[in-house]
């Protein structure tokens, strides 16, 4: 009998605790302070990648605005992690406010997202602001946030252009002149075969994120082209000779030794610990590298082909809001214009590597333009904005898988199982099969 | 006595309830789902019936997955179960001193998260700076691509997997090992059996309880296991290179939002995984050795 008991008295306290713990209360993202208005700002910036800055800004717009009160959150992965973390939210009903979208998405989010459109928001909450995206944004720069049927579905807010960073004390060793980079790719595989045969050490390295955003730059620049239109759709345009040229530098880069073809975090790795040249890859990037490297990092813009013009995929992200409510709309709308600020802006350009998106942030003495005259790596990308491009997103349902069969291709070509042409032509017809 | 009585329906009823609503449910709306084509937030659903199927079928990928979740499993077997098993009889009955030593020692790395196993793994292969370059470079060769190659890939996943199930592995086909009789083997000793005629004709016959136990669990959660890895570093690289039967589901579902042909993928799985438990009940369970 006395068993009994004690085996009911432990089944109560056992029900009983679990039934406590579940109703601990899912813990809300949003701390409801009561008065303040609570909005979510999704981004992608881990520790290493702006993420101190990113906190620091909630701050400074948390104190100054004490009327709402705006929660940071990390995605990883980037903006794929971040646009599943998304999606999978709009789908459950409970949407973020604020959310920095890649510009590789522009075309994925415009279609499938529900997003508060901000020439909307301005003209019926802030009919003050009318004039504010014209005024302060240059066209080309606007149009990194406008799908391809003409809906500015954000507001640019990081802009990113590949660089090409390198390690002097490596070229001092392979005989290089560290203030003579170079300049164009010829250039650069002849630098990469110096450093290998004098050092022993790899000379070159491109990014391999989940993306083609680097790829799609060397292409672009011999005049390749990510994607075209035929007959008013859009389809392959990358099987042409000149994007077979351009992406088999690489792989003879790679085939001779002289260039890596690893993950991305082994290749910053290497370049971080002294054992790799060069590095191609996003100024967004700048911050950590200068501070993580065990040398001075240097940078020179993103190498051209003789003779033909430089073409540079703007990368980063772009502000979009998803707010239902009217009163959130307009505290997301204010959250926007502070990020959006100069003040702001420089501090996010400090922090990352990203340039501003503004026009006269660069020459505003309360924005960058110290910090400007005395970073060289900045001042090198701020060089070649007027070169950028919009980042070729594909369309329609099946674009992320397109996305994946470039990727895909990219590992093919580099490890060298079949010639640039040949993949690329393949991939081609793969994609269009998809599209 | 009718042992079947309300009662026990009763006592039986919450553990039914929970794996109806979560195990058994989502089957049937996967099967649901596979027959459609929708991207998980988009307000319309197209049918598209068996479509999906034929697509993930007559794919090209399908027989890239296929071979790579074969070679998984033999990387995974080797590493996971034939090792330890090999591993546990030495220190069993071969070895008497430090094997409390060897036993924690190679049990600590399973209680670390598989993704900061995996970081570490993507720091000591590094092809230009990590540890095994060094190693490799002080005798002349120089580090393959570890990560990059399509053959090594599953080789080094397979060794992540590793880290963490080894010992767990390790830790139970010991148990089994001190369970054999002591008599029997020194019977076998005095008889002048060999190391080998004592593995093959006491140890396993002895131990296949648990040995199949351990099989089993290292195909179904060995496989399941390599999401982690694979999600984090490679990504189902190399051109598909590491991609199995278990990511290529989360692939279509997540990084595609197709959740229709990601159905199908986890479908034709679980088809797959029923084939091998029909296999191991017929086949297997016959053949292994119960004490009573």
């Amino acid at each position: 009998m006395k068993n009994t008991k004690q085996l009911l008295a432990l089944l109560c306290v056992g029900a009983l605790t679990i039934v406590t713990l579940g109703c601990g209360g899912a813990p809300s993202t949003a701390q409801k302070v009561p008065g303040k208005m609570a909005i979510e700002y999704w981004h992608v910036n881990a520790e290493s990648f702006g993420g101190p800055t990113v906190k620091q800004l909630v701050e400074q717009f948390n104190k100054e605005n004490p009327d709402i009160e705006v929660v940071e959150k990390y995605n990883p992965d980037m903006y794929k992690g971040l646009t599943q973390n998304l999606q999978a939210a709009m789908a459950s009903g409970n949407n973020p406010d604020v959310v920095q979208m890649g510009y590789s998405y522009l075309n994925y989010a415009g279609e499938n997202f529900k997003y508060a459109n901000i020439p909307d928001i301005i003209a019926k909450q802030s009919p003050e602001d009318k004039t504010y995206l014209q005024d302060n944004f240059l066209p080309n720069i606007l149009a990194l946030a406008t799908t391809d049927d003409g809906k500015q579905i954000g507001l640019p807010y990081s802009v990113s252009v590949p660089v090409l960073y390198y390690n002097p004390d490596i070229f001092k060793q392979a005989g290089l002149d560290p203030n003579q980079p170079p300049r164009t790719w010829q250039e650069v595989a002849q630098a990469a075969k110096a450093i290998k045969e004098k050092t022993g050490t790899v000379g070159f390295f491109m990014q391999e994120f989940a993306d083609n955003w680097a790829q799609q730059a060397i292409i672009e620049s011999n005049g390749g082209q990510i994607l075209a239109k035929k007959d008013g759709r859009t389809i392959a345009g990358f099987d042409s000779p000149e994007a077979s040229e351009a992406y088999q530098v690489l792989a003879n880069m790679v085939k001779s030794g002289s260039g890596l073809h690893a993950t991305n975090e082994e290749g910053f790795q290497a370049f971080l610990s002294g054992k790799l040249g060069m590095v191609c890859t996003t100024i967004g990037k700048r911050d950590n590298f200068e501070k993580s490297a065990k040398f001075t990092v240097m940078a020179t813009p993103f190498p051209s082909f003789e003779g033909k013009a430089r073409k540079l995929p703007a990368g980063g992200n772009m502000l979009m809001i998803f707010s239902k409510d009217a009163d959130k709309q307009k505290a997301a709308w204010r959250f926007v214009k502070f990020l959006e600020s100069p003040g702001a802006l420089a501090t996010w350009s400090k922090g990352t590597g990203y340039l501003p998106p503004r026009k006269g942030v660069i020459e505003d003495p309360q924005g960058l333009k110290d910090f400007a005259e005395k970073n060289k790596n900045m001042q090198v990308a701020m060089s070649t904005m007027p070169e950028v491009v919009k980042w070729a997103s594909f369309p329609g349902a099946n674009g992320l898988q397109a996305e994946q069969a470039l990727i895909d291709v990219r590992d093919i070509i580099l490890s060298g199982k079949q010639s640039a042409a040949e993949a690329l032509k393949q991939a081609a017809s793969k994609i269009n099969s998809m599209l | 006595m009718n042992p079947f009585t309300w009662q026990s329906a009763l006592f039986l009823a919450p553990s039914i309830i929970l794996l109806f609503f979560f195990s058994y449910w989502p089957l049937l709306q996967d099967v649901w789902l596979s027959f459609y084509s929708w991207n998980m937030i988009s307000p319309t659903m197209k049918f598209v019936g068996l479509q999906n199927y034929l697509q993930v079928l007559s794919s090209s990928e399908m027989i890239k997955v296929l071979f790579n979740t074969a070679l998984y499993i033999i990387v995974l077997v080797v590493i996971n179960f034939i090792v330890p098993y090999l591993l546990s009889f030495i220190m069993t009955h071969r070895i008497n001193k430090f094997s409390f030593f060897y036993r924690s020692a190679l049990f600590i790395p399973s209680t670390i998260s598989l993704a900061v196993a995996s970081i570490l793994f993507l720091w000591i292969f590094n092809p230009l700076a990590g540890p095994l370059n060094i190693l490799l470079s002080g005798i002349g060769l120089e580090s393959p691509r570890w990560f990059k190659e399509s053959g090594l890939v599953i080789v080094v996943i397979g060794l992540i997997i590793g880290w963490k199930v080894f010992g767990y592995n390790l830790i139970l086909l010991t148990a089994a090992m001190v369970d054999v009789p002591k008599e029997l083997i020194e019977a076998a000793r005095l008889e002048n059996a060999s190391n080998w005629q004592l593995f093959r004709r006491i140890i396993i016959p002895m131990t296949s309880s648990t040995a199949l136990y351990v099989f089993v669990i290292t195909v179904v959660f060995g496989l399941q296991y390599v999401l982690v890895p694979v999600n984090m570093l490679t990504q189902g690289g190399p051109d598909q290179g590491s991609t199995n039967l278990v990511y290529i589901v989360y692939q279509y579902g997540f990084v595609f939002f197709q959740i229709g042909k990601a159905s199908a993928f986890a479908i034709l799985t679980m088809l797959l995984y029923a084939f091998f438990l029909t296999v191991k009940t017929k086949v297997l369970d016959k053949m292994v050795h119960y004490e009573n």
